[in-house]
């Protein structure tokens, strides 16, 4: 759903709002640099249940942003309304405000939701390669594309493994099941995947919780690799792994949006006392 | 309130499990109920089991004895000149096509009276006429032949019959009345003697047959265009293919033994490739299972042609694209198609459809469609279209499961890769899912095979098989099925003959034929669990 008549406050609001000032609720703002994603006093709903409340922020370029809150705080809900998953959950709706990436307002009916999801991709809590073979897992989205030509998908194969840092591992199989590779090698396939048909932004949700601290410490290099060429925008449980890769993080509780802000202000000096008492680690 | 005493609660705890029926506790006899009900089904299915094949087994000795009688009465003899005249027969029937055409061109393309065109076919009619009757002398021969052969036949079943007298008398106690049975046995060697001895002239018969018929077709008068008269040349070439035949069909009689055994695997042979399958007959009964088995699969391959498309397309409806509120509506429905008990559909394939599919095969814009237009109303199209009728909602209710059952986070991957919803269907979920519509559309093969009423009310029931070389056009045929022939037939056989063992053993073969499927379909399922992990 797209709000047909944005609030004045929308509109006059600048493009790129000041640097990390202590947020109420609601109105956090986006840290200095380039804006991507910019979502903007966003309700959200599930059927009858609210689960955004009034959220806005600006997500940057080539940045990695990273959401932290507790189960059923809204994170993984926002980060789905970026490429419109939700669409395929029943009832679902955007209540009213408006995510625009690059300025255009993703929920605007003239946009092609196909076309937004090659641009914005994705990578899942659990990982979910296809029961297909791991090179036509890769070049799967390419050939949604209609790219067939044999020369070009090899490539674009083996640059997107390496990419992920998994060419080394399955150079040798390409061909065999994407479901016959460990959970971490799995879901490098799915990053691999994903950056296959070169989207600008990735999103994570919680990328690592089913892996095992090896294979968590391989995704989150990849991440730092990643950050070069993508926005990253990563939903984590695990506090650690915000203040390792991310550049901004920002704190969600019960669907608001508590704080956002350079992730060493957030974990050394936060603003909030919620936060404070999160990252802290006494609630959540 | 008081606490009950020590000494109470142990009387009760003491007294617990005390009930007793026949000496057993009550959880005993519970679990001997529910045991007792699993053991009866059980033994039920072992005995029907057991019965299949006791009075099944019989069935290939007695086969083995029938086509004994058949080298050792001379019917086998008889046959081969039977086959001569039979093809010949054949050839005149070619002739009346041909005469057909002739007709039609006159009265369509030249514009002649009905009379007109008769008349101008005169001289066709006299050449099919001497042609059609260049054969008398072989026929007279066969029907002599004939005659003689089932005296002996007769003879012998005679025989057979006071045989089986006596041992019934014999196992009654009744040795003096057994006795007084008399037995005349058979003398093949003396009998068969007249019947060999015509060799002679059915040599003068067949040489007369193939100067005659030689003759004939060289005169042949020839036809007013040249399609015609490529047909003609075509029936030139026929004649004379039939006519180099002649000596191996000579050489068969000379060479013919009556006392050349019959191999032990021909009595299998003969029911499982027969090509026959000729009951109650004057002359020789074959049990040929191939007419029946071709009968049952061309019309379930008709139905599976209709049904997997709807049902797997129904399935992925359902599944992937429809509504709540339409989900709620078409599950249920066609679900409820199942519920149609299929005597009534065999009644509506008779009514309604088979009348509707030959009123539309009539149409002449309908013309193209290979074997239309057609005058069998019942035949393998209507009892293929009720029989997918019948496997739709399996295949759609099984096929709707495996898609189910594809995890949901292949679908969300898919659409976040920029798939639309068909891509998505036709590339992930149902490659996903393959195996169980595979295993689903086995299972409607199962059911449409082993169907009944609807074949038996609407399949045509012509023993034949098919003819393939009609293409596509051999669905608009007549057959017969083996779950409709042991209906219709079952209930006039004689307990214990060769034909009521016959039909049990068809009835074993479609029990594997199920067993097979069912197997293969779980089989697959199996695997499509593991490899989802």
């Amino acid at each position: 759903m797209e709000s047909t008549a944005p609030a004045p406050a929308i509109t006059l609001r600048p493009l790129s709002a000041p640097a990390a000032i202590p947020a109420a609720p609601g109105s956090a703002v986006a840290p200095a640099g380039e804006t991507l994603i910019d979502i903007d006093h966003v309700d959200f709903f599930y059927g009858a249940v609210q689960a955004l409340h009034d959220i806005s922020l600006h997500i940057e370029h080539k940045k990695v942003t990273a959401f932290i809150g507790p189960s059923g705080c809204g994170k993984s809900t926002l980060l789905r309304c970026f490429n419109r998953m939700n669409d395929l959950i029943d009832g679902t709706r955007v209540a009213s405000g408006t995510i625009k990436i690059r300025g255009i307002d993703i929920h605007r009916p003239d946009v092609d939701v196909i076309e937004l999801r090659k641009r914005v991709g994705m990578v899942f809590q659990k990982s979910n390669p296809f029961p297909k073979s791991i090179y036509e897992n890769i070049t799967y989205g390419l050939k949604l594309q209609g790219v067939n030509n044999a020369a070009r998908l090899d490539e674009v194969v083996e640059k997107s493994l390496r990419g992920a840092a998994l060419w080394n591992e399955v150079k040798d199989r390409l061909h065999t099941s994407g479901l016959g590779l460990s959970g971490g090698q799995q879901q490098r396939l799915c990053i691999a995947r994903a950056i296959a048909v070169e989207p600008e932004i990735i999103l994570m949700d919680e990328p690592c919780s089913a892996l095992d601290p090896v294979a968590t410490a391989k995704v989150e290099e990849l991440i730092q690799s990643l950050r070069e060429r993508y926005t990253i925008v990563i939903v984590t449980h695990n506090m650690q792994q915000a203040a390792r890769c991310s550049d901004s993080t920002a704190f969600f509780y019960m669907g608001k949006l508590i704080e956002y802000a350079p992730t060493r202000d957030i974990f050394m000096n936060p603003a909030s006392p919620q936060t404070e008492a999160y990252v802290s680690g006494r609630f959540g | 309130m008081a606490s009950p005493a020590p000494a109470d609660s142990a009387h009760f705890i003491a007294h617990k499990g005390k009930f007793r029926l026949f000496g057993l506790t009550l959880d005993t006899c519970i679990k001997v109920f529910f045991g007792g009900n699993a053991v009866v089904s059980i033994i039920v299915l072992a005995l029907i089991t057991i019965f299949l094949f006791r009075e099944g087994a019989g069935f290939f000795g007695q086969n083995r004895q029938n086509l004994k009688v058949y080298r050792e009465a001379g019917l086998e003899y008889v046959d081969f000149i039977r086959a001569q005249q039979d093809d010949h027969t054949a050839l005149t029937r070619y002739l009346s096509d041909l005469r057909l055409r002739q007709f039609q061109h006159f009265t369509q393309h030249q514009h002649l009276t009905p009379a007109a065109a008769n008349a101008a076919l005169a001289g066709f009619d006299e050449f099919a006429g001497q042609y059609g009757d260049a054969v008398e002398p072989l026929r007279t021969l066969v029907s002599d032949l004939t005659e003689q052969a089932t005296a002996i036949k007769e003879r012998f079943t005679v025989m057979e019959d006071r045989k089986t007298e006596r041992a019934q008398l014999l196992a009654a106690g009744k040795a003096q009345a057994a006795a007084e049975v008399g037995i005349t046995p058979v003398d093949f060697v003396a009998e068969l003697k007249p019947i060999l001895g015509t060799l002679p002239a059915y040599r003068e018969a067949s040489a007369d047959l193939a100067k005659r018929l030689a003759g004939i077709v060289a005169a042949a008068p020839a036809m007013p265009t040249p399609e015609l008269q490529a047909r003609l040349d075509r029936f030139r070439q026929l004649t004379a293919e039939y006519l180099a035949g002649f000596p191996a069909v000579a050489r068969n009689l000379e060479t013919w033994d009556y006392r050349r055994p019959v191999p032990a695997t021909q009595e299998f042979s003969a029911f499982l490739f027969g090509r026959e399958w000729v009951t109650a007959s004057f002359w020789q009964d074959w049990y040929g299972v191939i007419p029946l088995v071709a009968g049952s699969l061309m019309v379930s391959l008709v139905a599976l042609v209709l049904a997997v498309p709807l049902g797997v397309g129904a399935a992925i409806y359902v599944n992937q694209i429809a509504s709540p509120w339409e989900q709620r509506l078409i599950k249920p429905c066609i679900e409820f198609i199942s519920a149609v008990p299929s005597v009534v559909l065999g009644f509506f394939g008779i009514a309604v459809l088979g009348q509707t599919l030959r009123a539309l095969s009539q149409q002449t814009w309908l013309a193209w469609v290979p074997g239309f237009p057609y005058s069998e109303r019942l035949n393998i199209l209507t009892a293929g279209c009720l029989l997918a009728l019948l496997a739709v909602p399996t295949i759609f209710t099984l096929a709707e499961d495996a898609l189910n059952n594809v995890p949901r986070s292949f679908k969300e991957a898919s659409f976040a890769l920029g798939a639309t919803r068909l891509q998505t269907v036709m590339r992930i979920i149902v490659p996903a899912s393959l195996s169980g519509i595979i295993s689903a559309v086995l299972l409607g093969f199962g059911r449409v095979i082993g169907e009944t009423m609807v074949v038996l009310l609407c399949a045509g029931n012509r023993i034949a098989i098919p003819d393939f070389t009609a293409g596509l056009a051999v669905i608009t045929q007549p057959v017969h099925t083996m779950t409709g022939i042991i209906a219709q037939e079952m209930g006039e056989v004689v307990q214990g003959s060769i034909h009521y063992r016959a039909l049990f053993v068809v009835g074993i073969l479609l029990f594997f034929l199920s067993l097979a499927i069912n197997y293969a379909a779980q089989h697959i399922v199996r695997r499509y669990r593991i490899s989802i992990g």
